[in-house]
Order: structure tokens, then C-alpha cells, then sequence
């Protein structure tokens, strides 16, 4: 995997790029603003750009600014936003068109090495990689007399890990069931919320994250 | 407090002082304040001496530098009329805080307000003042003539304001008869002498109707919303550097903790170098914090001195930096804390755009005004720009003078910045004490 890192903070750049090398993965550059990593992604092509919201100048939202117009430079590139505070609001918006091969973590979660490796891997073959802080936004939002007030505890868990991107198998993991476990919660929840089954993660990222920002809406 | 605007007059009053009834009473109110009266006169009279000997000394130059006291003195003694005044009848409000400069201050409408009212209230003021005194005793004195005029020397058996020895009963009978008029003619002048004592510092003192107000109004309006925007600025840059910096260090001690961790499991050699870095991270991110920490209010100001304070500033400055303070006393928290935020933003300009080689941060306390100076020899051109144009690092020089002048303005003090191209660049505060 070939990956651009994109981050003003000097000290947290290269311990991100030292930690990734030691992973055995190929940071071909380091870029300190939005400038620089336009160029390193017109120069590397790589598969995968990590980048932090706020850069030089203004420190606002360059970060998804750039990331934006690096994926209209080069289509298919795979995203990690990385920053200080999320919203879920911004991940929406981040997500209006799609979810394939975008993610949008806390900062602090790289270092859960594991864990942030997984949802690195996960964008970059296309998949969908959301923090779990937005997720509980969202959940928080919805009016308590909902849809959701159908699902049983393990089911909204589920719901959560979906929201995630998590795939069948890690949500599994994550909660100590069989996948065939995971299968049959899921069709339950898909049933219950009134939405089409889909096995393909990034579909149905998507359709989760619709589903419970259009119950905040309602609220 | 009762408030209502009468076109563009703003009138305030107060409950009344407790007011005695009767017509006794009204009487003895109007003596206590006429000898009130002439108490304040006195004091006018003795401004007034000292304001000529000033005026006259202008001839010879010293006065220029010895008006400003008795500038001073005057808004003391009108100070006291205008709380004596506001005490007994309706409020009268006092204006902005005396402009620092001596020819702003000659400029001032209210400074010449003062000094108009300065000759009427002393002489107004003293005269009816000793007659309000005089007349009550001796119409009480006449009123009871016949019960004592036997007992005294024969001399002394005079009615008031005349030459004529009273030798007879039939003429005692006169007098007193005489002092029971002087008391009428007592009770019904002493309200009214009162009122006439009060005129001219109501009529001078408060602010002129209408338009002197409404500009205060305005200009309280604009500096407090200055303060406000000066706050959000500053709970902005908070947010910044916390997100920015200290958060960024901790994220760096995560990572490297991460990578250590997995680096154990492969090759725990090279964990070590790894664990170090952290530990560095760690170490940035606590310096950071206490920046933060000190930025926002800094704790020496708590239980120690605003000079305390300073000197931290000072000692920490990349540009060498003299404090040169006098003993000031304490002021107002507010005040302090403003005065330190003054020379923070000034000295991070200092480091930040003028190249300078020293800086003096000078601090001085006149009468009841902290005088801030913070001089540099950089290369001068600073110039105020507005809060939303920032440079590279986030808070522009400019910006940081705007924020300055913002806060500085809401404790209604001055600002002036002096920093021609090619500088030296010096930097004058001056905050009202407020204690």
C-alpha cells in the first residue's frame, strides 16, 4: 500500500510515518500543508492519502478541502481524515456522495495500532471507516420513540459496528459471536428499520448513517 | 434604581435620602446641605487658587507640566459635588475618565464643564453657604433675646446685624418679636438657597443633555461589544492552541506508545529509542499545556503581584527583556489581568514580526491610572488589522493589536502605537485602576 501523509504537526507526522514504515507499509511522502500534498499525489499516485482536517493557513478545514480536489485529481484515491474533534454533522456532509473508500477518525485513534490499521486497510480497499464518537452522535440525536426503540441492545451494538464500516466478520470479533450470529442480527435490524439487506459494507455504511441522520432530522 | 429617558435626557434617581417631614424638617434638610455645600466650596476654592497659580505658571512653562495635577483636582472636587449632589436630589452621572494627554484633556467637553462650574460653585457655594449658617442662629439667637438679654453684660445686648444696645423691656419684646421673623424668614429662604447652591453643578456637571450622553451610550455600546469580540478571539485562540499543539503532542506520546507496543512483540531493541520519543512528546505537551495554562490567566496573579507576573513574562521572552516597575500597589483583578495580557500579545509581537534585539516593558502608576509601556528596536511597521486576517501561525501581529486595543478600550483606557518603518516600536497603555 502506498500512502501520502498529509499533517501540519511536524512531531506527529513523522511518528505517524515511522509508526507505518515499522508496519511494513510504503509512505512515499510527507506533506506539511494542502500544497504539498497535492503535489506528492500528482507525483507518487498513491493508493491512500491520511489527512488532517486543519493545515496552514487558516487551520479550519483544508485538510478535507484538499482531500476533495486530490480525489478529483486522481479517482479512486482512498481517504483517511484524521482530526482533533469530530462531528457528526461534518461526516455527513463528508459522506454526501458515498462512502467508498473514505474514513473519518479521532486523531488519538491511531494509537490503537491494531484497531487503526484495520480501518486504514478497510479505506483503502474501498471500504468505509467512521468513528465510533460520530456514531454515538448520531445515536444520541435520534428521538427516543424511533425506529430504533425496536432493536434489542445486542442488535443496536450491531447497528453501531455497522455504522463503523466494520465488515460481518470484525463486527463478530468485536462482540464475541459467530459471524452466523452477526448474519441473522442483522437482518433482524435491516427488517426492523424498514431498510433493503445488502452484505456490501460501503452500501450499507451508508444507508446506516442515512438511516439514523434522517431519524435526527425527525427528531 | 429608577430609570426613564425623557427625550434625549436620561434622567436617574434614586430613593430619596431619607428626607425629614414638616417644615422643620425641609428646613434642617436644606441647612445640612447647604453646609454640605460649603464644604465642597471650600474645596473648589482652594482647586480654583491652584488652577490660576498653574494657568499663570504656563507663562514661564512649569504650568504645562503642573496643569495636569490640578486637572485632577478639579475632577476630584467635582467628583465629590456630583456624589454629594446625587445623594440628596437626582443622580448626576460623571463622564469618562480624564483623557490622558493634556491637550485632550483641555479638549474635553466635560473637563471644560468642570472648570466653568469651578468659579460659580466656590463662590456660590461659599457664600450661601455662610449665610445658611449665620442666618439660623441668629434668628434663633433674636427669637429668644428677652430670656437672657438681663444676664449678659450690658455690651452684648445687641440684636443681630445692627449697633443698637437694647436698654428696656419694650425693646427686648421688639427684638424678639424681630427674631420670630428672622426664623420665618429663615425656614422659607434656607429650601430655596439650597436648590440655588445645587444649580450650577447640576447644571454643569452632569453630562450635557443629549448629545454628550448619547456618545457615551455609543461609545460603551462599541467598547463593550470590543470586549466581546475581543473574548471570542481570545476563547478561539485557546481552542487553537489546545487543539493544535497540546493535543497534537499527546497524539505523538499515543502513537509512539503504539508503535513501541508493536515494536516490543517484533524486535523489543528497538522499542527503547521509540519509548524515549514519547517520553520527549510527553514532556513538550506539558510545556505546552502550562503556555496554555498561563496564557489564559496566569496563577501568579492569584496571590502574587501583577510585577510577579511580569517578570515571568519577561524571563521567558525569546527577545531579551528589561521590566523596569515601580511599586504600584494593586489594582482591580480585571485591570491586572488585562495589563498582563497587554504585555503577553505586545511581547509575542515583539518575538514574532520585529526583529528586535531588546525589549523594555515599563510600568508605572499615576494617581489611579497603570501605565503600560512595552518599547522595542526591531524594525517598527506594525500596523492594527482586523481579527480575521491571520497569518501563517494563526494569530497575526495585527490581529493581536486589535485585540489589544479591544480589551483595553472596554476598561476604558488608551492605546497608542507608535512604530514608524524602520522602527523603534513602543506600545502605551494606560487602564483606569478601578480600585
Amino acid at each position: 500500500m502506498r500512502i501520502v501523509i498529509a499533517e501540519d504537526d511536524a512531531l506527529l507526522r513523522e511518528g505517524l510515518a515511522l509508526l507505518l514504515r515499522a508496519e511494513g507499509l510504503d509512505v512515499v511522502a510527507t506533506a506539511g500543508d494542502p500544497a504539498e500534498l497535492l503535489a506528492a499525489v500528482a507525483e507518487h499516485a498513491p493508493d491512500t492519502a491520511i489527512v488532517d482536517v486543519r493545515m496552514p493557513p487558516t487551520h479550519t478545514n483544508e485538510g478535507i478541502v484538499a482531500a476533495v480536489e486530490a480525489r478529483r485529481l486522481q479517482p479512486g484515491l482512498a481517504v483517511l481524515v484524521l482530526s482533533a474533534y469530530v462531528e457528526e454533522a461534518f461526516a455527513t456532509e463528508l459522506l454526501a456522495n458515498g462512502s467508498a473508500g473514505l474514513g473519518y477518525l479521532l486523531k488519538e485513534r491511531v494509537g490503537r495500532v491494531e484497531e487503526f490499521l484495520d480501518a486504514l486497510h478497510r479505506v483503502a480497499s474501498g471500504g468505509t471507516a467512521i468513528d465510533p464518537e460520530v456514531v454515538a452522535q448520531l445515536f444520541a440525536r435520534t428521538r427516543s420513540d424511533s425506529r430504533l426503540d425496536r432493536l434489542s441492545p445486542r442488535e443496536r451494538e450491531v447497528l453501531a459496528a455497522m455504522a463503523e464500516g466494520l465488515g460481518n466478520s470484525a463486527i463478530a470479533a468485536r462482540l464475541f459471536v459467530t459471524e452466523g450470529a452477526v448474519h441473522k442480527h442483522i437482518r433482524s435490524i435491516f427488517a426492523k428499520l424498514d431498510l433493503a439487506p445488502t452484505d456490501l459494507a460501503d452500501r450499507r455504511v451508508t444507508a446506516v448513517l442515512h438511516y439514523l441522520e434522517d431519524a435526527r432530522l425527525r427528531a | 434604581m429608577d430609570t426613564h429617558t425623557a427625550g434625549a435626557d436620561l434622567v436617574v434617581t434614586r430613593p430619596p435620602a431619607q428626607r425629614r417631614a414638616g417644615i422643620a424638617g425641609r428646613t434642617v434638610d436644606a441647612i445640612e446641605q447647604l453646609v454640605g455645600g460649603f464644604g465642597t466650596a471650600v474645596l473648589a476654592l482652594v482647586a480654583l487658587l491652584w488652577v490660576v497659580v498653574c494657568a499663570a505658571a504656563c507663562v514661564v512653562g512649569v504650568g504645562f507640566w503642573m496643569l495636569p495635577t490640578a486637572l485632577r483636582a478639579v475632577r476630584l472636587v467635582a467628583d465629590r459635588e456630583r456624589s454629594r449632589l446625587s445623594q440628596i436630589g437626582p443622580v448626576v452621572l460623571g463622564p469618562a475618565p480624564l483623557p490622558h494627554g493634556l491637550r485632550d484633556a483641555l479638549r474635553d467637553s466635560s473637563v471644560r464643564r468642570e472648570l466653568a462650574w469651578l468659579p460659580c460653585g466656590a463662590t456660590l457655594g461659599l457664600a450661601l453657604g455662610a449665610i445658611a449658617l449665620t442666618l439660623p442662629l441668629n434668628a434663633a439667637r433674636d427669637a429668644t433675646f428677652a430670656l437672657w438679654w438681663m444676664a449678659v453684660p450690658e455690651e452684648l445686648r445687641q440684636p443681630s446685624f445692627s449697633g443698637w444696645v437694647v436698654e428696656t423691656w419694650p425693646g427686648a419684646i421688639a427684638v424678639t418679636l424681630a427674631g420670630f421673623a428672622w426664623v420665618a424668614v429663615a425656614v422659607g429662604l434656607e429650601p430655596p438657597m439650597a436648590r440655588l447652591q445645587a444649580w450650577p453643578g447640576r447644571r454643569l456637571l452632569g453630562p450635557r443633555p443629549g448629545t454628550d450622553l448619547a456618545l457615551r451610550v455609543a461609545e460603551l455600546t462599541a467598547t463593550r461589544a470590543g470586549a466581546l469580540d475581543a473574548h471570542a478571539a481570545e476563547l478561539r485562540r485557546i481552542e487553537r492552541s489546545l487543539h493544535d499543539g497540546t493535543q497534537n503532542r499527546i497524539v505523538a506520546v499515543s502513537v509512539l506508545l503504539g508503535a513501541a507496543q508493536r515494536a516490543l512483540l517484533r524486535d523489543p531493541a528497538a522499542a527503547g529509542p521509540l519509548l524515549e520519543r514519547a517520553q520527549d512528546a510527553a514532556e513538550q505537551a506539558l510545556v505546552e499545556l502550562r503556555a496554555v495554562a498561563r496564557s489564559i490567566l496566569p496563577a501568579v496573579l492569584e496571590d502574587r503581584t501583577l510585577g510577579d507576573a511580569l517578570s515571568g513574562l519577561a524571563a521567558t521572552s525569546p527577545v531579551p527583556c528589561r521590566l523596569d516597575i515601580a511599586d504600584i500597589g494593586r489594582c482591580a483583578a480585571s485591570v491586572e489581568a488585562t495589563a498582563y495580557f497587554v504585555v503577553a500579545e505586545a511581547l509575542t509581537n515583539v518575538v514574532r514580526h520585529s526583529g528586535a534585539r531588546s525589549s523594555v516593558v515599563t510600568v508605572r502608576r499615576d494617581d489611579d491610572r497603570l501605565e503600560v509601556t512595552v518599547h522595542d528596536d526591531g524594525t517598527g511597521g506594525a500596523a492594527e488589522r482586523a481579527a480575521g486576517e491571520r497569518d501563517r501561525d494563526g494569530a497575526g501581529g495585527g490581529s493581536g493589536l486589535a485585540g489589544i486595543r479591544r480589551r483595553v478600550q472596554a476598561h476604558d483606557g488608551t492605546f497608542t502605537l507608535t512604530s514608524p518603518v524602520g522602527g523603534p516600536t513602543t506600545l502605551e497603555v494606560t487602564l483606569p485602576c478601578g480600585s
